[in-house]
């Protein structure tokens, strides 16, 4: 009798197990990277326009962000635009038993921003990396004008703020180095200031020019473009990434496979990025 | 006429002059005015400024304190019979015995202080109605140049998977007995240098060499303050992880080992010692016994409908105690035996994910504190085996709030070598289920 009703309560567990695994989402709710905020919002206006039934929900906050909102069920898919970092997969392995899955779905050239009447327009990357270290702090050092150099970066939730220092800066950010929330007020600083420099998505440089960057002092320079992203010639290039808790599924899965097709690749060009195929 | 009509034009254009004269006048004045109330603002602002400054870095000073707890309160039902009928718990010629309970099982509140880059402070108490303990107290050192090495110092978690498993992540409601007996309390005080070769070198190596004391939460609290011997007992632990993201699958595996003693203390009992193989020994004060094992760990995710894990363990070695007196400074309340014992345990766990909002949680584990013995052999209680099965279901109503509920139905080998009491010749029922709401911020 025991046993019969052991077996009873196994079935029902196995199929509530089975059951309530395949649970299907109606809403995609996306978040993370600002850098990628223009892009995701694109993407999912476009696949909204072609599939009338599907609601997807973008917001920013920054790749840190986004990643603890995946960690905490709050969001289904987290844009980053940096790997996650080894902490966060072992919260998603704790939480979620997974892994989770990462998508690289574009590429960025991470623009170095100056203002326009800057006589400065072209560094190195350790140039760079010195300034924002904060060794480098006036102008004269790298052929500019006599003039101190205000720095302008992004808070630390920010992907770019974590690549920019793991890639560029190779240490810690100066404590001069102002924090703004996003990277259009980063743009909109430097435009309004001669002797600024600040970092970001080539996609947002309007009314400031791309500090061309050579990789050593023996290196050309390159501008950040089409051309010299893909062929990796511009130093600081990066991967954007989706990442998500477990495989995707139903509307999910079909938001993604779109995102990855040459149509949802061909969005990413049209608002400055590079794609990954 | 002409006259009067020459006169009113010169005195109109003195008026229009005067007037252009007073309009300059105004103008400077308000130019003036206008520089000297910008100069002023300019002078607030620059003001404002640096105390905004001032309050960024003792803000930024705030930021680098985290404040983190958890709360676990639980209803406790006991299925627990002693041999001669009497239901429930901590029955004796004073007190009724107890079926079921409300129980706090943990308040815990983590503060973490990150002085400088690579510097950071922690510190956790645990507070219970009667008392308040100390958890976790170290300071982590992190070598800033190859974010490789990091040293701990104080008191800190065993280098062991499911000691160092977070007891606020736990799946469980509790650790298995073997984790119980050999690391108890988890926590131990000494220093642990840890490398972990992913972040810098992207080679998922991790490795840990603890040096301890090897005493701690043995014996009475007050013994635990400082060492109780001189001699220090060391632990290694390395992890390597595969990462097959393809496949959905993760697997992390391992070995640790540990490697103490156990110091017969002046004022122990030197009677009733006994080795691993059963023959008779009289220690002398200052004899050390072995406390040495080896173990393995394996855990594997696998993202099948949406996530599962199976995390297993297994550990075999020498166990050492000094008996059931209490008053011992090295007295083990799970290991009340006195002498040598090899012992070998294992669990094996299963976790699957249901949906977003639920798990499921198998666990079966074994813990054998003499393998030389077993049947009808065993004529002690401290010798007895032991074979759990533990079910358990939790529910994550949010990000802070988990609501678990457990059952455990642990089966202790029989033996006709014990002749009364509740293991003669019989499986004691020491059932328990447990529901618990965890609340963290």
């Amino acid at each position: 009798m025991k046993t019969t009703k052991f077996k009873i309560a196994a079935a029902l567990a196995l199929v509530m197990v089975i059951g309530l695994s395949f649970t299907t989402l109606n809403k995609i709710t996306v978040k993370g990277s600002d850098t990628m905020v223009i892009l995701s919002q694109k993407w999912a206006e476009v696949y909204m326009q072609k599939n009338p039934g599907a609601t997807i929900q973008v917001t920013g906050g920054g790749s840190g962000v986004g990643i603890a909102a995946l960690i905490n069920g709050s969001t289904d898919i987290a844009n980053s635009s940096r790997p996650m970092k080894a902490a966060e997969v072992d919260k998603l392995k704790q939480r979620y038993n997974t892994l989770g899955i990462e998508i690289p779905c574009a590429k960025d050239g991470l623009s170095v921003y100056l203002n326009k009447a800057n006589g400065v327009s072209e560094l190195t990357v350790r140039q760079i990396g010195d300034i924002f270290a904060g060794k480098i702090t006036n102008w004269k050092q790298v052929g500019g004008v006599d003039a101190g150099i205000r720095l302008y970066g992004r808070e630390s939730s920010s992907g770019t703020f974590v690549f920019f220092k793991d890639n560029v800066v190779k240490g810690d950010y100066s404590p001069s180095c102002q924090t703004l929330p996003g990277t259009a007020a980063i743009v909109n600083a430097v435009k309004k200031d001669k002797f600024a420099i600040g970092y970001g998505g080539a996609a947002y440089a309007e009314g400031v020019k791309d500090c061309k960057v050579k990789k050593d002092d023996k290196s050309p320079a390159y501008a950040p473009n089409a051309e010299t992203i893909k062929s990796k010639q511009y130093p600081i290039t990066r991967y954007l990434y989706m990442y998500l808790k477990s495989r995707p599924t139903g509307e999910t899965k079909q938001f993604i496979d779109w995102i990855l097709s040459p149509e949802g690749q061909k969005v990413i060009v049209s608002v400055g990025y590079y794609p990954v195929k | 006429m002409k006259k009067i009509t020459v006169a009113f034009l010169v005195l109109g254009a003195f008026m229009a002059k005067a007037q252009n004269v007073q309009n300059d006048t105004i103008k400077t004045n308000s130019i003036e005015a206008l520089k000297e109330s910008v100069d002023a603002h300019s002078m607030k602002f620059e003001g404002l400024e640096e105390r905004l400054a001032t309050s960024d870095a003792d803000l930024g000073k705030l930021t680098k304190i985290k404040v983190s707890g958890y709360i676990q309160a639980q209803y406790d039902m006991y299925d627990t019979w002693t041999f001669d009928g009497v239901h429930g718990i901590n029955g004796s010629s004073t007190s009724a015995p107890v079926t079921n309970s409300f129980f706090l099982r943990r308040a815990r509140i983590k503060f973490a202080y990150e002085a400088l880059d690579g510097v950071k402070f922690v510190l956790q108490p645990d507070f219970a109605f009667d008392k308040v303990s100390l958890k976790d107290a170290y300071v982590v050192l992190n070598d800033r140049w190859t974010k490789t090495f990091s040293l701990y110092l104080g008191q800190f978690d065993r280098p062991n998977y499911e000691v160092e498993y977070s007891s606020g992540s736990m799946e469980m409601l509790e650790r298995t007995k073997m984790a119980g007996i050999l690391y108890p309390g988890e926590k131990e005080l000494g220093a642990k240098l840890e490398a972990n070769f992913d972040t810098k070198y992207n080679f998922p190596l991790k490795l840990q060499l603890a040096v301890m004391n090897g005493n701690f939460n043995l014996g009475t609290t007050a013994n635990q303050t400082k060492d109780v011997d001189n001699t220090k007992d060391v632990m290694a632990r390395a992890v390597y992880s595969v990462k097959l993201p393809n496949a959905g699958l993760g697997i992390d595996f391992g070995g640790h080992g540990y490697f103490g003693k156990t110091e017969v203390m002046p004022g122990t009992t030197l009677t009733g010692f006994t080795k691993a193989d059963g023959t008779a020994f009289t220690p002398v004060v200052g004899d050390k016994l072995d406390k040495t094992w080896l173990g393995a760990e394996m855990q594997i995710y696998y993202d099948f409908l949406g996530g599962m894990a199976l995390k297993a363990e297994y550990i075999s070695g020498t166990m050492s105690g000094v008996g059931s007196t209490s008053t011992y400074v090295n007295y083990n309340s799970g290991f009340k035996v006195a002498g040598l014992r090899d012992f070998s345990g294992y669990y094996a766990t299963l976790i699957k994910n249901i949906g977003t909002k639920n798990q499921f949680i198998a666990r079966y584990d074994e813990f054998d504190p003499n393998t030389k013995l077993s049947g009808n052999a065993v004529t002690s209680a401290n010798d007895l085996k032991y074979n759990t099965l533990t079910l358990s279901w939790q529910y994550f109503y949010d990000d802070n709030i988990k609501i678990v509920a457990g059952y455990s139905l642990p089966v202790n080998e029989k033996t006709t070598g014990i002749t009364s009491g509740d293991f003669a010749n019989r499986d004691k029922t020491d059932n328990q289920f447990s529901i618990r709401i965890q609340a963290k911020f």
